[in-house]
């Protein structure tokens, strides 16, 4: 729902001062690389991985900057360690580890004499009732074809706290916008929730059309998590409409960007009529 | 003018104006006249037999022409002179039966042809100031137009011969306290003919002075006529800038639509907060810090269509002042300035309609008597259709969308007698935005002011105002079965009481008391379908704003003028509702709840207000001030440019009232006869208890406001110089400020001193018009500012295969410099005494640079392994014309 209501005022404000665009030369400051991590755990069997990368200057390719030869751990409240091993530069997985809702994860993360640690609460998984398509009334595809969203319809558990994370896949390519919710409105409803999303970059693959296999995944997540995921979509994403762009409030000790994630996981398929 | 004869006028005006370029034509008229007189044989000789004892000197003349057959001419100051003659003569010669008559007072005669003019005689006058005189007394009345009827705000009232003088106040109030004697007033204003008046002083003396509209003169003179030191030098107020309507007339702006915000930001230090942004920075201090009144009602979101247009319909403005932080103690509430904006009464002397016709936008104005000269009403209402516009887009939003806005500007006013006078005005505007019946948003401010000026007597004037201002918005959104709408509003009942006390002829003492009660609706939202939302709304929240002032203006001696008063100012927030303790991370660790009334906490600020005025020269002074102001309102926003839904909060228990201290100082010269004007400014702010977003912040919550906030303090500092041509064929200003803006907020940037958004090292503004001819008027203007600080990227990484940007120091980079010109034109097409009508061509942005509105950063379209920096640009060449007429 909010990300509705931003999104259409964001829609409203934009056809209003509609504007010239030109890409420019622009002169930006570069840095010393900073560590990003990425770690994941979830409730299915291969959930566990963590992504170590380095952030790159503005001027250099969009490429993974995977860095190896990391020491890295998962930890559950038992004190069980499990290590995670390098698959491909960056990559570091453990193929047994799967989280069990209501227990708390630790990573640990080594690398170069830094420490980077973090925690975080695996959430037993809300159902996912159903999910259906709805058309946009405002909006069409580039091609002029009515643009499709996909609703996720679930029941919010009253008792508690919930934030949710949604993850489109449209053919199995992944769709790029963070779709998050939490229940700060709808607690304890029948939740009908629209996962818009804006084609900025108008990839025809990002639509959904007729025959489309469309799969979503939804993960209950901490708070913890839903602050970076958050603070990542609003101010990191250059998109310049924050008047102050930072960096994602990360769950993540020791300096590092990224996010430590242990979430359940439901999932739904449909195909496009 | 009393008479029609032509050859009087431009005498007349020589003598108005005194403008020494003029000297050689009024030598070569006076010699005329000293030809006629010698060649003169006829009226003077007329011998007349007439008594008159202690009569006015307009009715003796009518007498002694009824006894003698000889006509006089004179013009205003000889008709209204409150002199009286008294004579008796047998069959006497009339020049000598004159002579004798006017011995005593500051006139003298001379023949015109067959008639005899009398004439004011300043050095006559002079010599009977010298005479020993008993006691002091007050001249006082008000200001007006004769046109129209309506007041003048500002008007100079000038003693000749003396460095002494007041001006009008807002309901054109004047009082002035003189020895005992004849004195010679006189009387100029912006757009005015200078008037200079005899006074005879013996008792106190109510004078009323109607000034004509300048525009009738001659051509020539017109421009020669602009009232010598617009900007009072002995004044001790600064960093204020005057603005009559007619000044913004031929300055071109966006689309045609004359706009007062727009034209105030060409001034030094006051700077747009860009294009699409109806905000403007002054001092380096945030938009929410300028207070801005319509009609004493303060008007919480002064643009129009994201900031295209301001909310003042120039048709229904009168004047404006701005106060950039030295505020008089009168005014309170904000940082950073005051823009005080004032609508016309209406005219009281004749029915008249104008209006205009343009590209976006028609406007119309109709305005008349009520009761002849004495009371008069005015409605104000303007209506753009964009939209039409829209309607030729290929964007399939664009297309089925609306945008605009209306607004109405109404006022009435009643003279209950010499001594009281009511007034009653409104505005009511409102923009909608809407697209498809999808979404919607619509905004607007509603004020109405009701005021009661009383004159207890020739020293003691009285405004009472009851002022109500409403700001809210309304969002909408349809999608599938789901229908949510959204409602934010803030709400003011406010009482006002000043007082000016003219008391004797050292000091001028104001004082009064305010009284505001706020309500902030921060948001309510109803939701209907299947979204699982729940109708719900966020506590109000209510304020009393209550504050007394004293101040007093001190004319130490001719030279040095002291301002020096206080403000007390106390903001109780009131229950109901919830407030809350809240740790360093924003999260909620206690809340108290307070029933309806409840006072949950009192701010108490004592605000001094210092300022002083040595004027060195006739033409030359320098000041200082000190001005603390206090802010209990604060508009929270983390959008670039904002935006309608920006949130209004009031303090809290957490949020404390922001503070700002400014020291000023300044040197101010006028040169070339009064035809030049340099001012100097230079300024240092000290800000406390700053407001910004936590990194992070959920701009969309339910939690309290508190959560997402963090705090910290402020300091601004800059020099700003004026060079301003204000007469001739070529008027214009030149204007340059150079200026830091820094906030220290704990929390943000590693808790070190960054650039404030709206820090800008250099601002360069040049206004040129240039009055070609009768018909046609050109102007230009051209704009140059530093790029605002802004945060860009310093590096790049991925999040689940997606680029994010890595961010280091808040503030530290630049938007590129800012530059447009802008070229205007006026063409009058008919002008008559019945019928006006003009057109207007303007061209926004004339060699279309592309001005940077906001700069992203995005993966390359086609080559997604790259990233890139895209510029926006909302306007470039955008000619508009547009028609207005008067009748």
């Amino acid at each position: 729902m909010k990300n509705t209501i931003k999104y259409i005022t964001i829609t409203l404000f934009a056809a209003a001062l509609s504007s010239c665009e030109k890409a420019i030369d622009l002169k930006l400051k570069d840095t010393t690389p900073q560590y990003v991590v990425e770690g994941v755990l979830t409730d299915a069997a291969g959930g566990c991985k963590v992504l170590l990368s380095q952030t790159k200057n503005f001027t250099d390719n969009n490429d993974f900057n995977g860095i190896s030869g990391a020491t890295v751990t998962m930890a559950d409240d038992n004190n069980n360690v499990y290590p995670l091993t390098a698959t491909s530069t960056g990559v570091y997985q453990n193929s047994t580890l799967t989280g069990i809702p209501g227990h708390t994860y630790q990573l640990n993360v080594n690398i170069d004499g830094k420490t980077f640690t973090s925690s975080c609460l695996m959430l037993p998984a809300v159902p996912l009732d159903s999910i259906y398509l709805v058309k946009d009334e405002l909006v069409n595809n580039k091609d002029g074809t009515t643009r499709k969203y996909v609703t996720v319809k679930y029941n919010d558990p009253a008792a508690v706290k919930n934030y949710y994370r949604f993850v489109q896949y449209v053919n199995g390519r992944k769709e790029e916008t963070i779709m998050l919710e939490d229940d700060e409105f709808t607690n304890g409803q029948v939740v009908n929730n629209n996962l818009r999303f804006s084609n900025d970059n108008d990839n025809p693959a990002r639509d959904i059309r007729p025959g489309n296999e469309v799969t979503i995944e939804m993960m209950s997540i901490d708070q913890a998590v839903y602050k970076y995921f958050y603070s990542l979509s609003n101010s990191a994403n250059g998109d310049g409409n924050n008047a102050a762009p930072a960096n994602p409030l990360t769950n993540i000790k020791g300096g590092a960007l990224g996010y430590f994630s242990v979430h359940t996981v439901v999932k739904k398929t449909l195909i496009a009529p | 003018m009393k008479t029609n004869r032509p050859a009087w006028l431009p005498m007349l005006i020589c003598e108005i104006t005194r403008i020494p370029l003029r000297t050689a034509f009024c030598i070569l008229l006076l010699l005329t006249i000293a030809q006629n007189k010698a060649h003169a044989q006829g009226p003077l000789d007329k011998p007349v037999t007439i008594t008159i004892n202690n009569e006015p000197l307009k009715q003796a003349l009518d007498k002694i022409t009824a006894a003698s057959g000889v006509r006089f001419t004179y013009n205003e100051t000889v008709a209204k002179s409150t002199a009286k003659i008294s004579l008796s003569a047998q069959n006497q010669p009339l020049g000598d039966v004159l002579k004798k008559a006017l011995a005593p007072h500051p006139f003298s005669f001379t023949v015109l042809d067959n008639e005899v003019l009398i004439k004011y005689d300043a050095s006559k006058a002079k010599k009977q100031v010298a005479a020993p005189a008993d006691g002091k007394y007050t001249v006082s009345g008000t200001i007006k137009s004769k046109q129209t009827g309506e007041t003048i705000i500002g008007a100079n009232i000038r003693v000749s011969g003396a460095n002494t003088g007041t001006s009008s106040n807002e309901y054109g109030f004047y009082s002035l306290t003189l020895p005992a004697g004849n004195h010679e007033l006189s009387i100029s204003a912006m757009g005015q003919k200078t008037v200079v008046m005899p006074i005879s002083l013996n008792a106190n003396l109510k004078l009323d002075i109607a000034l004509e509209d300048n525009s009738q003169l001659l051509q020539e003179v017109t421009i020669k006529a602009a009232p010598a030191g617009a900007r009072d030098l002995a004044s001790p107020q600064m960093g204020v800038e005057h603005l009559s309507i007619q000044e913004t007339k031929n300055i071109p702006v966006l689309l045609g639509e004359r706009d007062v915000i727009k034209t105030i930001q060409l001034l030094p230090g006051i700077k747009s907060a860009g294009e699409g942004s109806g905000g403007f920075f002054v001092r380096g201090g945030a938009t929410d810090q300028n207070l801005i009144l319509l009609d004493e009602a303060p008007v919480y979101n002064a643009s129009h269509l994201l900031g295209f247009f301001s909310t003042f319909n120039s048709d229904a403005i009168k004047n404006m002042n701005i106060y950039k932080g030295d505020m008089p103690a009168q005014y309170g509430g904000r940082l950073s300035s005051v823009l005080d904006v004032k609508m016309n009464d209406g005219n009281n002397q004749k029915f008249g309609v104008s209006g205009g016709i343009g590209l976006i936008a028609a406007r119309v104005n109709v305005e008349g008597p009520i009761q002849k000269g004495k009371s008069s009403f005015l409605i104000s209402a303007r209506r753009t259709y964009a939209d039409a516009f829209l309607k030729l887009s290929k964007d399939s939003i664009a297309k089925n969308s609306q945008l605009y806005f209306y607004d109405l500007n109404a006022k009435a006013n009643y003279v209950l007698g010499d001594k009281d006078r009511l007034f009653i005005s409104g505005y009511f505007g409102k923009d909608v935005l809407k697209a498809a019946d999808i979404a919607g948003i619509n905004w607007g401010n509603t004020t109405a002011t009701l005021r009661w000026n009383h004159i207890f007597n020739s020293q003691l004037f009285s405004n009472t105002s009851l002022i109500y201002s409403n700001y809210d918005y309304k969002l909408n959104i349809k999608q599938d079965v789901n229908e949510y709408n959204i409602y934010s509003q803030i709400r003011d009942f406010n009482f006002k009481e000043d007082m000016q006390w003219y008391a004797g002829d050292k000091n001028t003492i104001s004082f009064g008391v305010n009284s505001i009660y706020h309500t902030i609706k921060p948001g309510e939202i109803s939701a209907t379908g299947n979204s699982g939302v729940i109708s719900q709304s966020l506590q109000n929240r209510y304020a009393l704003e209550n504050a007394a002032y004293v101040s007093n203006t001190w004319k130490a001696t001719d030279r040095f003028t002291l301002t020096y008063g206080v403000r007390l100012s106390a903001f109780t927030i009131l229950g109901s509702g919830d407030y809350y303790d809240i740790d360093a991370d924003g999260n909620i660790i206690g809340s108290k709840h307070y029933t309806p009334g409840q006072e949950v906490k009192t701010y108490v600020n004592l605000e001094p207000r210092v300022a002083a005025a040595f004027q060195l020269n006739d033409v030359s002074s320098i000041k200082a001030s000190y001005a603390r102001n206090a802010q209990n309102l604060h508009l929270i926003s983390n959008s670039n440019s904002g935006s309608p839904t920006d949130k209004w909060v009031a303090s809290t228990n957490i949020i404390k009232p922001e503070l700002a201290d400014q020291f000023s100082v300044g040197y101010y010269k006028d040169f070339n006869e009064h035809n030049y004007e340099f001012t100097v400014e230079s300024y240092y702010k000290k800000l406390q208890n700053q407001i910004d977003y936590r990194n992070g912040a959920n701009v969309f919550t339910n939690q309290p406001i508190e959560t997402q906030l963090l705090y910290g303090k402020g300091r601004a500092y800059g020099a700003e110089f004026l060079l301003k041509k204000k007469t001739g064929r070529l008027s214009g200003w030149i204007s340059y400020t150079l200026s830091k803006s820094e906030r220290m907020i704990d929390g943000i940037n590693n808790n070190q001193w960054y650039n404030a958004r709206q820090d800008r090292t250099h601002d360069i503004a040049i206004v040129a018009m240039y009055k070609a001819s009768d018909k046609w008027t050109f102007s230009a203007n051209f704009v140059y500012y530093t790029g605002d600080a802004v945060t860009f990227p310093s590096g790049k990484y991925q999040v689940n295969g997606v680029t994010y940007y890595y961010y280091t120091n808040r503030n530290a980079d630049r938007m590129p410099a800012y530059h447009r010109l802008d070229l205007g034109a006026t063409k009058q097409l008919k002008k008559t005494a019945k019928f006006q009508s003009d057109l207007t061509f303007s061209l926004y942005n004339a060699y279309g640079n592309p001005n940077a509105y906001r700069i992203f950063f995005r993966d390359n379209k086609t080559d997604a392994s790259r990233t890139e920096a895209v510029r926006t640009t909302l306007f470039t060449f955008v000619p508009s014309v547009t028609y207005n007429f008067k009748f």
